[in-house]
């Protein structure tokens, strides 16, 4: 239930609603309870229906960075 | 010279064509006539067609660069290394370290991945209150059951929910002897079936952590119609954790807390757990090198006694949390008791729909009487499981009575719930050890 699934935003449609893409399946999904603003290509959690959270896609690849660091000790 | 089967085509139809889609000829301007007599010029639907081709192609490009991530999330390389890494970690601590995950999903990701058979011998992974589904009380399904008997309501919920037992029956069994239960995907689903047939009273059936009960939140200070009603389950994930940490039956030493309620709610409120309980706690995501970061990260507070809540799961989770959604289930529900399945009721533990929308409160919409119920079906040990007290396998009827296409106990439904998963790939896992 908790299942949120990361989805890609392929079309914004305006009026809180996008459609997004999972895994080839393309469906609608709400963005009212997003603060920031979504365009075509973010990734975004879905769950039932509702975007819920944004990848932050510098954080992604600064977490990265520190992974290689921390392996590498 | 315009060839024949140009001229008659259609202004639609002449951007359809993959020929011009693929631009092979938009360096000549062409001239076509359109369906009535209007002569276009290719070269200026081509471009525009190139254009809505090339944005399209962008997108890709920009999806391909978050792409390229997530395998690293999964190789095998780091998976191998954060291992070793873990390997000496508990070498050094030299005692039993028991790590407890709150979520349905980490259970699943794990069983599924086979972390449990990376871990030192001395480091043991045990499933805790995850499972939303398996935490709903038996007597909150008869409730709903009552109210759509004695109301003549349509129920609504998510498909995990169909299966799980109540008292007497589950949805699906109600739903076979007539009563109107329907599958949605979404709480707007349920919201559009209400607002396409007013002659239906809708009831939508909500459970879930904070992950889900925002969602409803945001429905509940939008919707306003007549016939439709929400009949909230909800439960809160942190309340629940001090009071695991409270019960002196189950003894662990770390939280993996779960990544999407954190997504909601932030990494703050976990921060009364080192506070009080001087105890650590890592905010874990679900890919293998997620998992093993956090479990890392714990082992790493054990052995140097500095336990703080770590966000290992930054990508996705901010201190702070989604804001909106925080506000919204401020505003929609306020905190208080819930029934917890075979556990009894736990104070301060669940969300109920604040009085100011009691009009979409199915509860104080209709006078439910007092009803008695059971949570556990004798020698079901679902409450045990639950609360990582006992292995699924330890359960007398797991895998004989209990299977998942007859589940007995409510952990065995759902693809989250500790039985199911051990149902599902504990044979395999079994295998891999030895």
């Amino acid at each position: 239930m908790c299942l949120a699934i990361p989805a890609r935003v392929c079309e914004v449609l305006g009026n809180n609603m996008v459609k997004v893409e999972i895994t080839g399946v393309v469906r609608e999904a709400d963005t009212s309870l997003l603060s920031e603003e979504v365009k075509e290509g973010d990734y975004v959690l879905v769950h039932t229906g509702f975007c819920i959270s944004k990848l932050d896609e510098e954080q992604a690849k600064e977490d990265l960075k520190l992974w290689d660091e921390l392996l590498l000790e | 010279m315009i060839k024949k089967r140009n001229i008659f085509l259609k202004e639609s139809s002449l951007k359809k064509r993959s020929y011009i889609k693929k631009g092979k000829r938009n360096r000549s301007k062409r001239k076509f006539r359109g369906e009535k007599g209007r002569v276009i010029y290719a070269k200026l639907e081509i471009g525009k067609n190139n254009k809505i081709y090339e944005k399209k192609r962008k997108g890709k490009q920009e999806g391909k660069k978050v792409k390229d991530i997530t395998p690293k999330y999964r190789n095998k390389e780091a998976v191998k290394r954060l291992t070793e890494k873990i390997r000496d970690e508990a070498k050094k601590i030299d005692r039993n370290v028991t790590i407890m995950h709150v979520c349905g999903t980490h259970e699943h990701d794990i069983v599924k991945a086979g972390i449990r058979a990376l871990l030192p011998k001395n480091v043991e992974l045990i499933a805790g209150p995850g499972c939303p589904t398996c935490c709903v009380s038996a007597l909150d399904i008869d409730e709903v059951l009552w109210l759509a008997d004695h109301h003549n309501l349509t129920i609504t919920t998510f498909g995990d929910m169909m299966r799980v037992p109540s008292s007497n029956e589950s949805l699906y069994q109600a739903q076979a002897r007539g009563l109107d239960v329907r599958v949605v995907y979404s709480i707007s689903d349920a919201v559009n079936l209400a607002r396409t047939h007013p002659e239906l009273d809708v009831l939508f059936f909500s459970v879930g952590f904070e992950t889900t009960s925002c969602i409803t939140a945001a429905e509940v200070l939008r919707v306003d119609l007549p016939n439709f009603s929400i009949y909230s389950s909800h439960k809160l994930v942190p309340p629940a954790m001090k009071l695991l940490l409270q019960r002196d039956d189950i003894e662990f030493h770390g939280f993996i807390a779960p990544g999407h309620v954190s997504t909601i709610i932030g990494s703050n409120p976990y921060e009364f757990i080192p506070r009080e309980f001087h105890f650590p706690v890592s905010v874990g995501g679900f890919e293998p090198v997620d998992i093993l970061l956090s479990i890392y990260s714990l082992l790493k507070q054990i052995r140097t006694d500095s336990p703080i809540v770590s966000n290992d799961y930054k990508r996705y989770v901010k201190p702070e949390g989604n804001v909106a959604a925080i506000k919204a289930m401020e505003e929609a529900f306020v905190v208080s008791e819930v029934r917890w399945r075979g556990l009894g009721t736990w104070p301060l533990s669940g969300s109920e729909i604040s009085d100011d929308y009691a009009h979409i409160d199915a509860k104080k919409r209709f006078s439910i009487p007092k009803l008695e119920g059971k949570d556990l079906h004798s020698k079901c040990r679902c409450d045990e499981v639950l609360i990582g007290k006992t292995k699924p396998q330890e359960c007398p009827l797991f895998m004989k009575a209990c299977r998942p296409d007859h589940p007995v106990g409510a952990c065995m439904v759902s693809h989250e719930g500790t039985c199911n998963v051990a149902a599902t790939y504990g044979s395999f896992l079994e295998e891999l050890q030895e």
